[in-house]
């Protein structure tokens, strides 16, 4: 049915005479009125056309002979020449348009508007089935729970500068041994600047000066996190406290392993963790919710209310990726307790 | 005889309000979708009398099933009346059960024939009429009770007199479907019959149409492509029907379009088209795409063009699938086709999607292995216009988004003007549908364009393009995780 691209590659031919004419005439912006004139126009725009050979393709040799034979490549779009049968589903609305003529029962535009659908978006995460009808739904939803996930304990967090610290304050040895000697922790709060000896101290400032709730979800400390509670949260409404009855640590979407991907199992700790988080499974939408609320200038909770979200959602890390300590992109942290 | 003058509502009575007549429609439509998806789609016409108009069709008629008994009878005895009485039982056949009554008389086929086969013309008019009333029968049992009158209907095609010709015509066109009586118009000749009235009655376009149609309940079939098409092939029939292809303004498109549906039927049915290319399909196809394209584009919608454009799209693009490269540029002269099909696609996007998305279909089999026409679409700066299509679903967007990948697969060049022309931007949301076939076309098409050159692969960047791949590797697909990973790993991150 169809000729390989490899076969077209053989064929001779001449390239396209961009001098020609008529296509001098349109090739600056073509607004609708040219292509109407394009259309309408006769023969004679055919003839000044002679040049406009559409046999084959280029005799230019190919560059992506070298991708097409590159080891591991998985891109494999060749295009692809489409016979379609009499019974086909894609000839099925004209098909009936048509019987419908010869029965006596044409519809003409003006009685019958079919409904014009819109391709909706979702998001692809491993394990999240949220689907959204607008790019800006899917936009939020995916910049509040996914963009700033600590690759080590997939917890979320709203920024990346609350990913950074929490990072360095959770996951880096190093600064374990160097706030010992020295003021490690930093104020919370953008622009403050303060650091300081202990959470707890930093704690301190934060109700005292910038009025936090003592019971900040971004400032959990890490020995908190290993009494998480292990029942699942019914739906609730988003105040603060009930919610934080609820979830124990960080709190904003426990994002959880699974035995998601067909990767070997190498990471021990991560696996062993990851049974840890999915036996604390906790509602998606309460933490949707719960998120939304700190967001205080998120423009609206529609998406995370509306979702048609299974709970407990989750997604196993690729075991070979993880961009790094410090880096400014998306998943972040080290690579955990392996190795 | 542009039947689309008067739009019927065959299901409608007088005083049926616009709601109940589209109930009514969209349960027609319903029941279309059923026998299609059983395989079962067929369709009768019903011509009227030029003396008649909707509503006489619609009147009770529950007194028909007397009127019948009563009507062959006087029939039997009469002589000069017969053809007022002929005239009044094809009235009374007008009704369903009228007509399972009708063949349940004893020897009342053999009458009907019998002045059928007369020697008064008049009778012989009214009789095929009768016949005509039963041909639109839903019952088998009526079709076949049909079948001792259709040797002579079908020497009757070589006949002159219009009005009676088409009469014969539909009336074999409706008794076609039923599997009993094609077999024995098969074996009568029914194709070499049709083909030599079209050759000789090509200046009549009310009998051309009835060609047409007659024709299409053949090709139909399911199973056409051994039994019929050959036959239609071989004879004077393809190359007629492309001849009258082009609508008489006056006339109007009735003809053009059971013609155009002729050739789609026997276009999709096959494989090899070489017959068909050979006597010019696809550029007699092409080329009104163009002009209708055009007055399309200049706003002169005429109603019912799309029932003439929906063939030609299916028969371009079938004859596509298996046209030689080697032959395309004599096959299809004018690129302007490509332009034509945008403007298509764009006019009958929110009006008849199903339109839309065969466009799309078209310029993909066209795309697909001619740099020519890629080039021409960037040229033509038509470009843009797909970009803004996909957006929308259940099929367009797929279709566009591989016309896209088309021009794409051509190289360096092509991919830099695509670039250019907002497809990057335009890929970083499509990779974000729910669609898996959108997400997967999107990653080939992205890496088509990233790996072209490196200013592309910077504009990706600059657009944020590395935290979407990057998030792309947790995609719950393997596939298009292994492929954000390549792309990351062997052409941005390196």
């Amino acid at each position: 049915m169809t000729s390989s691209f490899r076969d077209n590659y053989n064929q001779n031919i001449k390239t396209l005479h961009i001098h020609c004419s008529f296509l001098q005439t349109f090739q600056k912006t073509m607004l609708q009125p040219d292509l109407v004139r394009l259309l309408t126009e006769g023969h004679v725009l055919v003839k000044s056309c002679d040049e406009y050979c559409l046999t084959g393709n280029t005799q230019e040799p190919r560059q992506s002979e070298g991708e097409e034979g590159e080891e591991g490549n998985p891109f494999n779009f060749t295009p692809q020449l489409i016979h379609l049968n009499k019974d086909h589903q894609l000839f099925e609305d004209g098909d009936i348009h048509r019987h419908m003529y010869l029965q006596d029962l044409y519809i003409s535009e003006a009685e019958d508007k079919p409904t014009l659908s819109v391709s909706e978006f979702a998001c692809h995460i491993s394990g999240c089935s949220a689907i959204f009808s607008t790019l800006e739904e899917y936009e939020h939803h995916y910049n509040s729970l996914h963009r700033h996930v600590c690759c080590s304990c997939r917890r979320s967090l709203p920024s990346a500068r609350l990913l950074d610290i929490h990072i360095q304050e959770w996951h880096d040895s190093l600064f374990t041994i160097l706030s010992q000697r020295q003021d490690m922790y930093q104020c919370l709060v953008e622009g403050c600047g303060q650091k300081f000896s202990t959470s707890k101290h930093r704690k301190d400032h934060l109700i005292k000066i910038h009025k936090y709730p003592p019971d900040f979800r971004f400032d959990k400390t890490k020995k908190d996190k290993r009494n998480r509670q292990t029942k699942k949260q019914p739906q609730k409404d988003s105040t603060m406290d009930v919610v934080d009855d609820v979830c124990e640590s960080e709190g904003v979407c426990e994002v959880m392993c699974d035995g998601l991907s067909h990767q070997p199992e190498q990471g021990e700790s991560m696996e062993t963790h990851g049974s840890e988080e999915e036996a604390a499974c906790m509602a998606k939408s309460a933490s949707t919710e719960e998120h939304a609320d700190l967001n205080a200038a998120a423009p609206s909770t529609e998406s995370s209310s509306s979702n048609p979200l299974k709970p407990g959602y989750s997604y196993r890390v690729p075991t070979n990726v993880c961009f790094g300590h410090g880096s400014v992109r998306g998943f972040r942290g080290r690579r955990g307790r392996r190795k | 005889m542009w039947r689309l003058n008067k739009v019927r509502h065959k299901a409608g009575r007088p005083g049926d309000s616009v709601e109940e007549l589209k109930l009514k429609r969209r349960e027609h439509e319903k029941a279309l979708r059923q026998a299609r998806r059983d395989r079962q789609l067929v369709s009768k016409r019903l011509l009227l009398n030029d003396d008649e108009d909707q509503s006489e069709i619609t009147m009770d008629t529950n007194s028909g099933e007397q009127d019948v008994v009563a009507v062959l009878q006087k029939l039997h005895h009469s002589g000069p009346e017969r053809d007022t009485h002929l005239k009044a039982l094809s009235k009374a056949l007008r009704d369903p059960s009228a007509q399972l009554t009708f063949i349940k008389q004893e020897n009342s086929m053999h009458l009907l024939v019998g002045l059928l086969t007369g020697y008064d013309a008049t009778c012989r008019l009214q009789a095929v009429r009768c016949l005509h009333e039963l041909s639109h029968s839903p019952h088998t049992s009526v079709a076949s009770a049909c079948l001792p009158a259709s040797p002579y209907l079908l020497t009757y095609l070589s006949g002159q007199s219009t009005k009676f010709t088409e009469l014969c015509l539909y009336t074999l066109g409706n008794l076609c479907p039923d599997t009993v009586v094609k077999e024995k118009l098969l074996a009568q000749g029914i194709v070499p019959a049709l083909a030599s009235c079209l050759e000789n009655q090509k200046h009549n376009l009310a009998v051309v149409e009835a060609v047409g149609f007659t024709l299409s309940q053949l090709l139909q079939a399911n199973d056409a492509a051994e039994k019929i098409i050959p036959m239609v092939l071989a004879s004077s029939l393809p190359s007629n029907l492309l001849s009258v292809l082009t609508p008489d303004p006056k006339f109007g498109l009735g003809p053009a379009i059971e013609c155009a549906w002729c050739i789609h039927y026997l276009t999709c049915s096959m494989k090899d088209h070489r017959v068909l290319l050979a006597q010019g399909a696809l550029l007699q196809c092409s080329s009104l795409l163009v002009s209708l394209g055009g007055a399309v584009a200049e706003g002169n919608k005429e109603e019912g063009m799309e029932l003439l454009i929906c063939p030609l799209l299916r028969c371009v693009g079938n004859l596509l699938s298996s046209c030689p490269l080697t032959d395309l540029s004599a096959q299809m002269g004018d690129v302007r086709i490509v332009a034509a099909l945008c403007a298509l696609l764009q006019a009958f996007l929110h009006t008849q999607p199903a339109l839309a998305r065969e466009s799309a279909w078209v310029l993909n089999n066209l795309t697909a292995h001619s740099r020519a026409l890629c080039s021409a679409l960037l040229t033509l700066n038509l470009v843009p216009g797909l970009i803004q299509l996909l957006p929308f679903s259940q099929g367009i967007n797929t279709m566009i988004l591989r016309v896209l990948a088309n021009i794409a697969h051509n190289k360096k060049d092509f991919c830099v003007q695509l670039a250019h022309r907002g497809l990057l931007s335009a890929l970083c949301a499509t990779l974000k549908m729910a669609d898996q076939e959108m997400v997967t076309l999107s990653m080939n098409v992205l890496f088509m364009l990233v790996v072209s050159s490196p200013q592309v692969a910077e504009e990706f960047m600059k657009q944020g393009g590395l935290s979407l791949l990057e998030a792309t590797q947790y995609n719950s697909e393997g596939e298009i995780r292994r492929r954000a990973t390549h792309l990351l790993e062997h052409h941005l991150l390196s």
